[in-house]
């Protein structure tokens, strides 16, 4: 729970107070009445603090002190930096936060329970490892530069801080009294009551004024947006289409010869043009040169009698039915027909797929 | 020179006559190669002589920097014979074995040995062995034209980089596990939690972070200087590379590809790859390993992960960069990447195997005419083997692996979560699952439906 780089300086006298539990006191404890009120809170609290809350050293500042002095080396210990915050702090020495969490202790007690329960705060020196991670050192110096909670949470109610150290927030108080005399006087109330109509009106005014505005300016917002997109989607009905045309002729029958696969309308075209046996009809199709798994463009490998994709391995035998990889469905195959003048051609504005028993179309293919 | 070589070569079965033009190319960068690890081993000797007091280690390892200084100098010699490299015969016999089962089941079987015997292999001197072996064989292999060819093409260079800073840096980590868990053991905290000091953001780490920048940006450059990236032919939607690659990063997912419709490798399982990473913290239970590096206190975590990264994306990325060839197919490290090797990888969709091969009947089909219900039906038919048993993998498992492997697991989750956990696990799971499904039965999909362009 207790993070290290969180620790206050209650939290710090708290695990003090925790590690002196065992050792037994050395002396008579001051002000033994005020403790059992903060013993009581205590356990309340933390059920493994109690004793030593009850038993604080009477005398730990020479000890703890020389300790810190050869234990921490070069490095300010958090002892010496409590050390040096408390000699500051000497006069107003109520000052270390009380627990956060024990508000209800009585008011009048807490300055007698507070005092030794500082002392004892020097304890951390004998274990100087514990707490030397930069948070703490900050959160230490920050407690000896200006003594008091470091955080909201570890401050203590407000109306206890006034009645255990009267001096300090007035002296706070001063400079925020001097800064309001310095501020011109706030209109008074009556004057304000007195134009309360003229001021509706003017906000009225505004809201009026601003609603519009902002009607305005999403309207033109919208209107822009709008006339935006219709404008870019202009852009899918260009005037010139420099695309191929989608009918094209391929030659006579006899350019293709029987078990030949034309590759030369692949670069323009996107098409093979086949002469194969389907089903025991010789027929010549055209098959779309794009794959049906991803897109690619296959390469027609004679040797092998196969089209196979470069891109993830599919492969398809000639008649364009997929047989390796992960390709899916059969290439697909275009509208080929005979023209008048006796050539064919092919129309790419049709496709026609294998698994939806198109090819049966005579559209896509001319018997030979 | 030239007579030592042609006497020694065939003795030592070190040397070899590969093509004399490459060689002498080659052997320039090859002889800088060897003398950069003989002076890194030099350097290390000294260390471990001077600070560390290992007086036998860095003898040891003296004498490896200089043998390496040989190596540098025979293949500085000028003579192509001289070039240190691997045996023709094993080049031969590691191009014959290797193959995708082989490397996905030989990469497994690695890992494996890596994570059971991880307390030998992170020991500084195991650990500055291996990196030796693997910088000697590298250097051996870039003697074979082959090999050198692919893994000096500049778009390659960065995952030969990333081979070994992955190494690395998973042995730094697995190193400190190590360490901590044996701590945990004899009931010590962890060394994390010894330096616990804390560090400001400014200027410790801004700092830090400003001088990484210009050295990063200044190594770009020299990068992009030495080896610019090559510019290819002008793009055409009609004309795809042979073999055509994704972005390296992506070559995962190119693979996964392989073995699925784009869909579901393209689509959904990169989705669900973001998306069980960002739900990895909601549903990681285990409250130890927060703050310092563990593997005995989080080991479901650190293997599920380490094979998800490992397994199944890095492995896969240097598969797809070195060992995948023209038209996709598969080449060993040696072989020579021609676009006309043959491959049979004929393979069949359930369905078929069910009806056709199985039952001996062809497949459900619609009879001509029939409207659409129907014919949905008919393909519910015919998809009906693979449909059940996908169903029964991801409903049916989960619940059963709750009350069975997992129930320790659904006590402490809750349903929700577990059935997340369970199900991303199961969908991760498909990948190498249907993978095997490929190899071993040439099964194409589980659930083939062309019609609606839906295949698992």
């Amino acid at each position: 729970m207790a993070d290290k780089k969180k620790m206050s300086v209650a939290e710090i006298m708290a695990a003090a107070r925790a590690q002196k539990a065992g050792t037994p006191s050395q002396g008579v404890p001051p002000a033994a009445d005020a403790e059992s009120t903060a013993a009581d809170a205590a356990t309340t609290q933390d059920s493994t603090a109690p004793e030593s809350a009850a038993k604080p050293d009477p005398k730990p500042a020479a000890k703890p002190g020389a300790k810190a002095a050869t234990g921490a080396g070069g490095r300010p210990s958090v002892a010496e930096i409590m050390a040096l915050a408390r000699s500051k702090a000497a006069a107003g020495a109520t000052e270390s936060a009380p627990k956060p969490t024990a508000p209800k202790a009585a008011p009048a007690a807490k300055p007698a329970v507070e005092k030794p329960a500082a002392k004892t705060a020097a304890k951390p020196a004998t274990k100087p490892a514990v707490a030397r991670d930069t948070a703490s050192i900050l959160a230490a110096a920050r407690a000896g530069a200006k003594p008091g909670p470091v955080s909201k949470a570890d401050a203590p109610p407000r109306p206890e801080v006034k009645k255990q150290v009267p001096e300090r927030p007035a002296a706070e108080r001063a400079p925020a009294k001097l800064a309001a005399a310095a501020v011109p006087a706030k209109p008074v109330k009556p004057a304000a009551k007195k134009g309360a109509e003229a001021d509706e009106d003017r906000r009225g005014f505004l809201e009026i004024a601003l609603g519009s505005f902002m009607a305005m300016g999403f309207t033109a917002l919208s209107v822009t947006g709008g006339l935006f997109s219709l404008g870019l989607a202009r852009y899918f009905f260009p005037n010139v289409l420099a695309e191929p045309p989608s009918r094209f002729k391929v030659g006579f029958k006899e350019g293709f010869p029987v078990g030949k696969v034309e590759t030369k309308f692949v670069a323009q075209y996107g098409v093979w043009v086949v002469n194969s046996d389907v089903g025991g009809q010789q027929q010549v199709y055209a098959l779309k040169t794009v794959c049906t798994h991803l897109g690619c463009t296959p390469n027609w490998l004679e040797a092998e009698q196969k089209f196979k994709c470069p891109c993830h391995g599919s492969g398809f035998y000639k008649d364009g039915v997929n047989f390796e990889g992960p390709a899916p469905r059969p290439l697909e195959r275009y509208a080929i027909r005979l023209s008048d003048d006796g050539q064919l051609e092919v129309d790419k504005s049709r496709t026609f797929q294998e698994e939806l028993g198109q090819w049966a179309d005579p559209e896509c293919f001319i018997t030979v | 020179m030239e007579h030592l070589g042609t006497s020694l070569g065939p003795a030592l079965g070190l040397f070899l006559s590969s093509s004399g033009t490459f060689l002498k190319d080659v052997a320039g960068f090859l002889g800088s190669y060897y003398t950069g690890i003989a002076i890194m081993n030099a350097v290390f000797a000294l260390i471990l002589w001077q600070k560390k007091k290992q007086t036998g280690w860095a003898i040891f390892w003296a004498v490896f920097a200089s043998v390496m200084m040989i190596l540098a100098s025979l293949a500085l010699s000028g003579s192509s014979t001289l070039v240190p490299g691997l045996p023709l015969a094993s080049r031969h016999l590691v191009n014959r074995l290797s193959g995708p089962v082989l490397y996905t089941l030989g990469t497994t079987a690695l890992f494996t040995i890596l994570f059971v015997f991880r307390k030998f292999f992170v020991q500084p001197m195991v650990a500055w062995s291996v990196l030796n072996i693997a910088l000697v064989l590298m250097g051996l292999s870039m003697a074979d034209e082959n090999f050198a060819s692919i893994v000096m093409k500049p778009d390659n260079v960065p995952i030969v980089g990333l081979v070994f800073l992955l190494a690395f840096f998973t042995w730094v980590a697995t190193k400190q596990a190590v360490v901590n868990d044996e701590r945990i053991r004899q009931g010590l905290p962890p060394m994390e939690k010894l330096a616990d000091e804390k560090v400001l953001v400014w200027p410790d780490l801004v700092y830090t972070e400003l001088i990484c920048m210009v050295g990063v940006s200044a190594f770009l450059l020299l990068w992009a200087i030495c080896l610019p990236a090559p510019l290819e032919e002008p793009a055409s939607s009609v004309k795809t590379p042979n073999p055509s690659k994704a972005p390296w990063y992506f070559l995962g997912l190119q693979e996964m590809l392989v073995y699925f419709d784009p869909w579901y490798a393209g689509v959904v399982l990169p989705s669900l790859v973001v998306f069980g990473l960002m739900a990895m913290p909601y549903l990681d239970f285990n409250k130890k390993g927060n703050g310092y590096y563990s593997i005995e206190e989080r080991k479901f975590s650190y293997l599920v992960y380490q094979f998800g990264f490992f397994e199944l994306w890095i492995t896969l990325i240097i598969l797809g960069t070195f060992l995948r060839g023209p038209n996709w197919n598969f080449f060993g490290p040696f072989e020579y990447w021609t676009p006309y090797k043959v491959e049979v990888l004929n393979n069949v969709d359930l369905p078929q195997m069910f009806w056709v091969n199985l039952l001996d009947q062809p497949l459900p089909r619609a009879p001509q005419g029939a409207g659409t219900l129907s014919q949905i039906g008919y393909i519910l038919l015919r998809e009906a083997p693979g449909l059940l048993l996908l169903g029964a993998y991801l409903v049916l498992l989960p619940p059963l692996l709750a009350v069975t492997v997992f129930r320790g697991f659904f006590a402490k989750m809750g349903f929700i979560r577990y059935m997340i956990m369970a199900n991303l696990m199961l969908l991760m799971l498909t990948l190498p699952l249907k993978m095997i499904l490929r190899w071993t039965l040439n099964l194409k999909y589980l659930v083939s439906i062309p019609e609606f362009s839906l295949n698992f």
